[in-house]
């Protein structure tokens, strides 16, 4: 298998890899730099669990994305969004709208909210529903969930958001 | 209003930082330094075929293959994944004919998934790489996919000490004639103005939590075996380990982590003897077993699916005179469950209606398909799927409202439970009922609905359950909780209660609150396996209720000792002596002494050296209890459903839900709603969407998110759920269970709505888009 050397940008810190071509982001992320905090539950892009920002907006299944093709950009997870242990208020509308129960799905879940809120800061319920479709959670039934987006845009948009 | 501080407030959960940040650790998140990963080699081509060739050289020529391991290279001991057999005496045992089938690595394959043997490698990759060297050859054998297949008289026999395929009936010593239930139900059906008679055919559906079973192991050099899992239960799991490998449980160190999601899917042993039995292949080296999500459907258990037939005879004012029935169950390839799933798939009828007399029945067969097991519910899902139909078949031809016949005949207190013999101690149901009907709309949209045409028929239905807070009496009931009070008056309460998500580690941190009357910031759930007392583990929703109840005596007997130790320093007697904000008062409020002194004395007994004496009671506070709960404090629910049709596609739109439930006390209120609307996301996929597909040679059909449908965000109705208290006199703070009962009545009322809106009753779940048409086409409805 032939590698490739490539530099990844992940939560803001560059780190040089050598990686087989089809080494995923997932892999590269979990397996090579040992950060755990963002989840397989498919490795075939169903289950939305594995989900991280790229450059700040757009979201992957990283189970998808190729390490490789991720030079050059800065990616996003979950442990990322958390500033010198201080919660991003989309992680705070989770914790206080109960929108964690296994918390399996929980890092995929915040950071497709993370796209979603990126995208459109103010969206109704049905974009909310629409915007997490992909990401399964099997314990919340999602209500909890899209209560807590909507919460985390409040908070957001009154000016609780981080640079 | 309750004058509680902890219990049944709105707070967040106590591990929900960690889980929103990542840092929590499931085991897949593991690292270790040196680890080995292991594969378990499956059989993919055969549901049914006898091993007759094994070659594992070309696999252990790749480089970085440490080890190969075939069937002959670990224990050939049989076990039994299940845990029945450790909650039950062995005289009951032996009654219900319960047996251990299952071995690591086979050479008879039974299903599609059965394990062949092992890898252990450098890295995932060069597991993966020799997987695809092991060369087996298989001689099939025929394929049986229903229990009316297995059980011909010229079947192979899958164990030769269950003749006929027939893995279980109810046992003769404790229910003659196979039959569980009261009253002479021939000659009451003799009576009955109307019978309603149906079979209904129940879906194999899966748990599909979320985190895919990964675990690691370590024998090491003290002889110790190490395995990190997310098991429901940890101390069974621990029990059978050390049986299966003949070690003492003190050798046997089991290390809970993170369970990402179970609703039974890891109840009792999963993969964890092959990753142990590799661990063991090479001592002194961590092993992983990370199994992907494609070998979750066809390699661990499911929901069992079956053919159920009722029967119920009516007077004509609605009276039920008689139900018989018969739950034809498939156990899949190995016992595991055969037992209980199908016995108290009868008890939750048993205890929904007064009934004239009932008799149920059941049979469980071996078939080619995975093992069936726990799933969230244990058999009552299905009832509900049968019993709620046949009730609304009922009171559509006797002119009679659903809701009001509910509430007529539902069992009240004082009625014989689930468990003949414990008689409930509380019920809301019937304003379970009332109040779930005014907030649905229920009257003005029965009717509203009656006649409709169009492409889109909407309807509305209903359906009750009675659910169980623990599994007294059937199985063992047992928690012990040790609290150990810090010398600065913060706790650490040592239990092996799991929390599968539920927020059960809130709720019993809460009750510790509560009853120690200290914050909960100041209390830490310690889950040390080699510390921690016997604990069932995660099922039969009892965590909460019986976890509950020993940790709630554990800190009284902290209190006792708190005030005992007072007493002795204040000369004051104990029954004058209280405590209040984290102080032992005297009733007359003149002497007190704080609960901090008192422990931090017990543990830094210094002498005054002016006057030589103790400065306190010596002595390190530690409460203790071994918990048997003295009953099961059954919940009940209503739940409401409206759906649209579209008679042109079939397809089925949930609009809206309603869910009221008689909770007793919400310890944690988030959580309770957040159970019923996730049980409700289960149970609306059993009734609509989910179905394990098999093609005629036993291959599963999808194995995947993308065949296997489960609701998504956009799926899921406009969701309402009513917590109904009243406190239920056997209960501590009075709560009752909630973790399995958002996936019952659901189903019921999904159903009923279906049925309302189309005129039509449908006996076979899910109720997909392609059976409506096929139905709406043969009635010609337009």
């Amino acid at each position: 298998m032939k590698t490739r050397l490539i530099t990844l940008c992940v939560n803001g810190r560059d780190y040089k890899l050598e990686v087989p071509h089809n080494r995923t982001l997932l892999q590269a992320l979990r397996d090579d730099l040992q950060l755990t905090d963002t989840k397989y539950g498919c490795g075939s892009g169903e289950c939305g669990g594995c989900t991280v920002l790229i450059n700040g907006k757009d979201n992957v299944n990283s189970c998808l994305s190729l390490a490789a093709e991720m030079e050059g950009k800065h990616i996003t997870t979950v442990g990322g969004l958390t500033k010198n242990g201080e919660l991003h208020p989309i992680q705070q509308a989770f914790v206080e709208l109960g929108a964690i129960q296994c918390g399996f799905c929980t890092p995929g879940m915040v950071m497709k909210t993370a796209s979603l809120l990126a995208h459109n800061p103010n969206p109704s319920e049905d974009d909310i529903r629409r915007g997490l479709e992909g990401n399964i959670c099997r314990c919340t039934g999602y209500e909890n969930i899209i209560r807590a987006v909507q919460k985390a845009s409040q908070m957001i948009n009154a000016g609780g958001a981080r640079s | 209003m309750s004058d509680l501080t902890y219990v049944g407030k709105n707070i967040p959960k106590v591990d929900a930082k960690e889980k929103v940040t990542g840092q929590a650790m499931y085991a897949g998140d593991l690292q270790f330094p040196d680890t080995l990963f292991g594969k378990i080699v499956r059989c993919w081509e055969h549901a049914h075929a006898k091993v007759t060739h094994l070659d594992l050289s070309e696999a252990a020529k790749v480089p970085g293959v440490v080890k190969v391991l075939g069937p002959k290279d670990v224990t050939q001991k049989l076990y039994n994944c299940g845990v029945l057999d450790l909650l039950a005496s062995a005289e009951v045992g032996h009654m219900l004919g319960e047996i251990e089938d299952q071995r690591i690595f086979t050479d008879y394959v039974k299903h599609q998934g059965d394990a062949i043997c092992g890898i252990i490698a450098e890295t995932q990759e060069i597991a993966e790489a020799a997987a695809a060297k092991v060369i087996v050859k298989y001689e099939p054998l025929p394929v049986y996919l229903q229990p009316e297949e297995s059980a011909k008289p010229d079947a192979i026999q899958f164990d030769a000490r269950k003749p006929g395929n027939k893995a279980f009936q109810l046992p003769e010593g404790m229910f003659p004639n196979n039959v569980y239930g009261w009253g002479d139900v021939d000659a009451e059906m003799t009576k009955a103005e109307l019978v309603i008679e149906n079979t209904f055919q129940l879906p194999k559906v899966k748990q599909c939590q979320i985190e895919p079973h990964a675990y690691v192991a370590l024998f090491d050099q003290r002889g110790r075996l190490s395995i990190w899992t997310s098991t429901q239960m940890p101390k069974l799991v621990q029990n059978k380990l050390a049986r299966l490998f003949e070690m003492p449980q003190s050798k046997l160190n089991l290390i809970p982590t993170t369970i990402g999601g179970g609703f039974g899917g890891k109840l009792g042993m999963i993969f964890e003897p092959e990753t142990c039995a590799m661990a063991m292949a090479v001592p002194g080296r961590h092993i992983k077993v990370q199994s992907l999500r494609e070998e979750d459907w066809v390699a661990s258990e499911s929901r069992h699916p079956g053919k159920y037939w009722l029967k119920m005879g009516f007077l004509k004012d609605g009276t039920p005179v008689a139900a018989d029935a018969l739950f034809t169950a498939d156990t899949g390839a190995y016992f595991t469950h055969a037992t209980g799933v199908p016995f108290t798939a009868g008890a939750w009828l048993i205890g929904m209606y007064k009934y004239g007399a009932v008799r149920y029945k059941t049979n469980t067969y071996y078939t080619n398909k995975a093992p069936s097991g726990a799933f969230r519910g244990y058999g009552n899902p299905q009832t509900n799927f049968v019993l709620e139909q046949t009730v609304d078949q009922a009171c559509r031809q006797l002119g009679i409202d659903p809701v009001e016949w509910r509430k007529r005949w539902h069992k009240q207190v004082g009625d014989d439970g689930w468990c003949l013999g414990i008689p409930y101690a509380s019920s809301s149901l019937t304003e379970c009922l009332e109040r779930g009907a005014a907030k649905i709309g229920w009257a003005e949209k029965r009717a509203k609905y009656a006649n409709q045409s169009g492409p889109k028929r909407r309807g509305v239905g209903v359906s009750v359950m009675n659910h169980t807070s623990g599994a007294m009496p059937m199985l063992l009931e047992h928690t012990v909780a040790k609290v150990k009070m810090n010398e600065d008056g913060s706790a650490v309460i040592n239990v092996a209660c799991s929390d599968v998500g539920a927020g059960s580690h809130t709720a019993l941190t809460q009750i510790a609150a509560e009853t120690l009357g200290i914050p909960m910031e100041d209390i830490y759930i310690d889950n040390n396996m080699d510390s921690a007392g016997f604990d069932v583990g995660s099922h039969a929703s009892r965590t909460a209720y019986v976890g509950g109840g020993a940790v709630m005596k554990a800190c009284e007997d902290v209190n006792r000792q708190l005030i005992e130790r007072a007493s002795e320093r204040l000369g004051i007697p104990v029954d004058q002596l209280e405590i209040k904000n984290r102080q032992v008062v005297s009733k007359d409020g003149k002497a007190s002494m704080s609960v901090k002194e008192i422990c931090s004395v017990g543990v830094s007994n210094y002498v005054n050296p002016a006057n030589g004496e103790r400065n306190g009671v010596p002595g390190q506070i530690q409460g203790y209890a071994s918990h048997f709960p003295s009953h099961n404090s059954p919940p009940f629910g209503a739940c409401f459903a409206e759906v649209e049709i579209d008679i042109e596609t079939g397809q089925t739109k949930v609009v809206e839900m309603v869910i009221a439930h008689d909770i007793g006390r919400a310890i944690h209120p988030p959580s309770v709603h957040g159970q019923l609307a996730g049980g409700a996301q289960q149970a609306l996929g059993m009734t609509l969407t989910e179905e394990m597909r098999y093609d005629e040679k036993g291959l599963i059909q999808n194995n995947s998110f993308f065949d296997y449908k489960l609701f998504g965000p956009l799926d899921m109705p406009k969701l309402t759920t009513i917590l109904v208290e009243n406190p239920d006199p056997a209960a501590p703070y009075g709560l009752k269970s909630v973790g399995e009962a958002g996936t019952v009545n659901p189903v019921g009322a999904v159903a009923n709505a279906v049925s309302h809106a189309l005129g039509i009753m449908f006996t076979e779940a899910p109720i997909t888009p392609e059976r409506i048409l096929k139905a709406v086409n043969e009635r010609g409805i337009k």
